[in-house]
């Protein structure tokens, strides 16, 4: 026998590859090959499973609109709207939110509630609430009402309703009318019968869709409302309300300042016919409101809303504080509910207030927020993991009660701020939500809507079961229409009635979901500098 | 030695076909048995069950393909007979509520559409005529996953796209867009 | 067989641009958000809200939004007759401009011929952020990384309105059954979705409307996208005279 030479190495590696090709390995190994190539780990592969339809509403903003959610296995796929109330970009996105990546998950629950423990005997407590009216607002008021020293702070004060269908002509200091502001399908339906006249220096979406833009100065908003002013006093003698310093602003002088023709300063202002006119802003100007008063807006296009009911035991609780009304350097503990957002105050607004080394605790989804002024951010539930009610839309003339379900389970780790807060100042356990919803049934006021068959019931013959039954699983409150006179404090405080967000404050304040930044990134549709 | 080389060239020759028909075909595939040992043939013959009691059609025209728990415990809340494996699949499934991960083997890739109630609904169709007689198997074969591409083996026995193109073209519907079976 | 012959008309003076659309699109087509640094060529948008204007500034200055999405050309579709691969395809059922990924080779002729950019490249592999991918929608399939995909009027919407169909025992699906995410999404209803060999269907009637028309009609792509304003530079800058659009960003 010969040893096994390199030559015969390759005579067998020859013959091996001369008989695999007629095997079907190769061959199968292409295929195969191929088929990888467009299931390899990379990949996604989406669950299969039953679809259902569930109904919630969406707690993304005090809009609250209806929402339909397309559910497999449990697991909302997509959300769309009901018919005639259509979701915006924000809320087609909603189910995405669980998922952000800048989420906070855990946080020292424990650890929170000995420091609190700790300062809360001789310091004053107080609660930031972000979403006022709500149920659990009313926990944090009667929560505070139940402390020694306890605040209760909203970031809004008490805003009266608009109403939309009163409005012929729109004037909007920069105000994003057609842009996230109030409910879209309210918005859109009322749009039809009212003029939009948008005052705002960029050409924004509004600016874009107004029936007329008048592209201003910068910084030039108040002495528009002011030229106006004048032309109204002038025209119709009713300038009682208006401060003395609109007789400065005669049209030349506005002309001049704003950079809008003179002949068009007096066009729109003789447009603004009162009864039917509304103005809108993007900031608190007081000439804004001033402007309202003169066109007699309130009581007419800003209303008075009545309150949904809530349990008579519940009247004890702590007042609305105003941030200025709170004595500097007194809140030693500072609870920010975080997890909902309509509005915010400014830090520089809130530090003063706070006692030497406070104690400042945060309920949010992400530290985008106070977060980073915070000793702990305990984490929360969000759209749509959450139950919490959402109080009754700024362009709702009538109250309204409508409840955010759960469509997939909150992360273990997640503190519901209310009970927190509740079990903190010993308030005895008690599902504030349902003790609601009874006191609502029992006024026996409103209809009931329930969203699977589109139909309205009255109250009266519902029994509280169901009521609550059919809030829950697709459905909503809403009351008889019986508009009351704004109360004397309505007039001073629709300044925030007028002020709308926009979509920069918006998206400074929270998390939206990554489809939506990678879409607007992309298609450069939210960049317009 | 005359012909050395030629015999090591055909020694070659023989190993690789003796491996690429008989080993490659069993090297491919990675098995594994399924997590209950169930056996149809009792449900469809003593039980005198039909397919579509179990693998049934959605109201809205899906298929809902392997039940879930829900409907095995229906009947097998509690032992129904007094076998091993019925006394397992009671312990270790229904009473702790645990799904049952089984493989599925027609699962077609991701990206293939298959309407079961087009085909046995509208079509009239058999079940037996893509499934062949695995409603009278009295026990799970093990199932087989292509190690390369994550395919069940099944797929090559008979449910391939090429024959679905063969019998839609046998029974004239042809001419069809590719979208109409792929998503 | 009855012949379909799906297309859109889109109100281009009730556009808000809002971006529903395009968000809903995305939702239900399982569009990844793509990676850090994806650019406005390399993200996938089946369905973009453009700001168009007409080329002046301050008081004369006019914009609009127009959606844009795969126009669903005819038969001739430019896409398909470059395709090396057949991957590309007019369903003779429903008139859709189908693109299969599977088939797909990744060269973009279809990109380079498509006279209206609406084809869009996978340059990474599908990823969402963890966990969200529990939201895809199962019934279409995630593309994979170096294949085109685009518009196909929400193909797996077709397939679930068959099967319902079925599950009613109906041959023919419910029009209400088949509508586009986009069409569904649009809050203002400018976006209409129809069959346009139906006389009767609303998307027939708009196209017959006047101020109707198609994005560069005279290339004789024949889409079956009809747009629609009331103004008439707005049409102008849809039909494309020579060298005198202007789209701004």
């Amino acid at each position: 026998m010969r040893k096994t030479t390199r030559r015969d190495i390759f005579k067998f590696a020859a013959g091996s590859a001369a008989g695999l090709v007629f095997t079907p390995a190769p061959w199968r190994l292409i295929t195969d090959t191929a088929l990888w190539s467009e299931n390899w780990p990379g990949i996604p592969r989406p669950a299969r499973g039953q679809t259902r339809t569930r109904f919630t509403h969406c707690a993304l903003c005090s809009a609250g609109c209806a929402v339909r959610a397309r559910c497999v296995n449990d697991q909302p796929v997509s959300l769309s709207g009901l018919a005639g109330s259509p979701l915006c970009a924000f809320g087609l996105a909603g189910h995405q939110l669980p998922y952000h990546t800048g989420r906070v998950k855990t946080g020292a629950i424990e650890e929170a509630l000995a420091a609190i423990a700790q300062r809360r005997s001789h310091d004053a407590v107080a609660v930031l609430d972000l979403r006022p009216g709500r149920t659990a607002s009313w926990t944090y008021r009667r929560a505070m009402a139940a402390l020694p020293r306890g605040f209760y702070l909203a970031a809004q004060s008490a805003i009266p309703a608009v109403n939309l269908d009163q409005v012929r002509t729109l004037l909007s200091f920069g105000a994003p009318v057609l842009d996230g502001w109030g409910t879209p399908s309210t918005v859109l339906a009322a749009r039809s019968h009212f003029r939009l006249i948008q005052a705002e220096p960029l050409e924004s979406h509004t600016a874009m869709l107004a029936d007329l833009w008048l592209p201003l100065r910068k910084g030039s908003e108040q002495a528009l409302a002011l030229g106006i002013a004048h032309v109204l006093m002038q025209e119709q003698n009713a300038g009682a309300s208006f401060p003395a310093e609109a007789t400065a602003y005669s049209p030349a002088r506005t002309a001049q300042l704003t950079g809008l023709p003179e002949a068009q300063i007096v066009s729109v202002a003789r447009e603004l016919a009162p009864g039917g006119a509304l103005v809108l802003a993007s900031q608190e100007w007081p000439e804004i409101l001033q402007l309202n008063r003169l066109l007699g807006s309130v009581a007419h296009t800003i209303v008075g809303r009545r309150e949904t009911p809530v349990p008579a035991s519940w009247k004890k609780a702590a007042p609305v504080t105003a941030i200025e009304a709170v004595p500097d350097g007194s809140i030693g503990v500072l609870l920010i509910d975080e997890s909902v957002c309509d509005g915010y105050l400014p830090w520089n607004a809130i530090e003063p207030k706070l006692a030497p080394a406070p104690l400042v605790v945060t309920f949010a989804s992400s530290r985008a927020g106070y977060g980073r002024y915070a000793r702990f951010t305990l984490p929360t539930a969000v759209y749509p993991e959450m139950t919490d009610d959402i109080p009754p839309a700024l362009d709702s003339a009538a109250a309204t009660f409508r409840l955010a379900t759960p469509l997939v389970a909150a992360p273990a780790g997640a503190v519901e701020p209310a009970r927190f807060i509740a079990q903190l100042a010993g308030l005895p356990p008690a599902d504030a939500l349902r003790e609601r919803t009874d006191a609502i049934q029992s006024s026996g006021r409103g209809v009931l809507r329930t969203y699977a068959d589109g139909k309205s019931i009255p109250v009266k013959g519902v029994k509280p079961d169901d009521f609550w039954k059919v809030l829950n699983e697709g459905g909503c409150w809403v009351d008889a229409p019986d508009p009351v006179e704004p109360p004397a404090s309505a007039c001073q405080s629709s300044s925030a009635a007028v002020v709308a967000m926009t979509w920069e404050m918006r998206l400074a304040r929270g998390p939206m979901s990554p489809l939506l930044s990678k879409l607007y990134e992309e298609s450069n549709l939210r960049v317009r500098l | 030695m005359k012909h050395r080389s030629t015999y090591v060239f055909l020694s070659g020759v023989l190993i690789a076909l003796g491996a690429g028909w008989a080993g490659f075909p069993y090297a491919i595939y990675e098995s594994r048995p399924q997590p209950v040992d169930f056996s149809h043939k009792v449900h469809t013959g003593a039980g005198g069950m039909k397919c579509d009691d179990c693998h049934q059609l959605r109201p809205d025209g899906t298929f809902a393909g392997i039940p879930r728990l829900e409907k095995c415990a229906g009947c097998h809340a509690a032992a129904m007979g007094s076998t091993a494996e019925e006394k397992q699949f009671i312990d270790g499934y229904v009473t702790p509520k645990r799904e049952v991960a089984w493989s599925v083997y027609a699962r077609q890739p991701g990206n293939v559409y298959f309407p079961h109630g087009a085909h046995v609904k509208q079509a009239g169709l058999s079940c037996e005529r893509c499934h062949g007689k695995h409603g009278q198997t009295e026990t799970l074969r093990p199932y087989q996953e292509d190690r390369i591409s994550g395919y069940s083996r099944d797929i090559w026995r008979g449910l391939t796209m090429g024959d679905c193109v063969a019998c839609h073209e046998q029974h004239g519907i042809g001419q069809q867009g590719c979208l109409d079976c792929h998503k | 067989m009855t012949g379909k012959r799906y297309g859109m008309s889109i109100d281009i003076d009730r556009c808000t641009g809002c971006g529903a659309c395009m968000v809903a699109c995305a939702v239900e087509n399982n569009v990844p958000p793509a990676p850090e640094g994806a650019t406005d060529r390399k993200g996938i948008t089946w369905m973009r809200v453009f700001p168009v204007d007409n080329g002046r500034d301050g008081p004369d200055r006019k914009s609009v939004f127009v959606p844009m999405l795969c126009q669903q050309c005819g038969q001739d579709a430019p896409c398909v007759s470059v395709c090396p691969q057949q991957a590309v395809q007019v369903d003779p059922a429903t008139g859709i401009v189908g693109q299969m990924p599977e088939r797909c080779l990744g060269c973009r002729y279809c990109m380079a011929a498509c006279p209206y950019h609406a084809r869009y490249f996978n340059w990474w592999d599908p990823a969402w952020p963890a966990g969200m991918e529990k939201t895809l929608n199962p019934n279409v399939a995630p593309r994979m990384r170096g294949v085109v995909e685009k518009c196909n009027f929400c193909h797996g919407r077709w397939h679930a309105a068959k099967e319902r169909a079925v599950g009613r025992g109906a041959r023919e699906i419910d029009p209400a059954d088949y509508v586009p995410a986009c069409v569904e999404a649009c809050p203002t209803a400018a976006i209409r979705f129809g069959d346009l060999n139906d006389p009767r269907s609303p998307v027939a009637q708009a196209a017959q409307q006047s101020g109707s028309f198609r994005l560069l009609e005279k290339l004789g792509t024949e889409p079956k996208i009809y747009y629609h304003s009331a103004r008439e530079w707005v049409r102008e800058i849809g039909r494309a005279p020579a060298g005198k659009e202007q789209v701004h960003g």
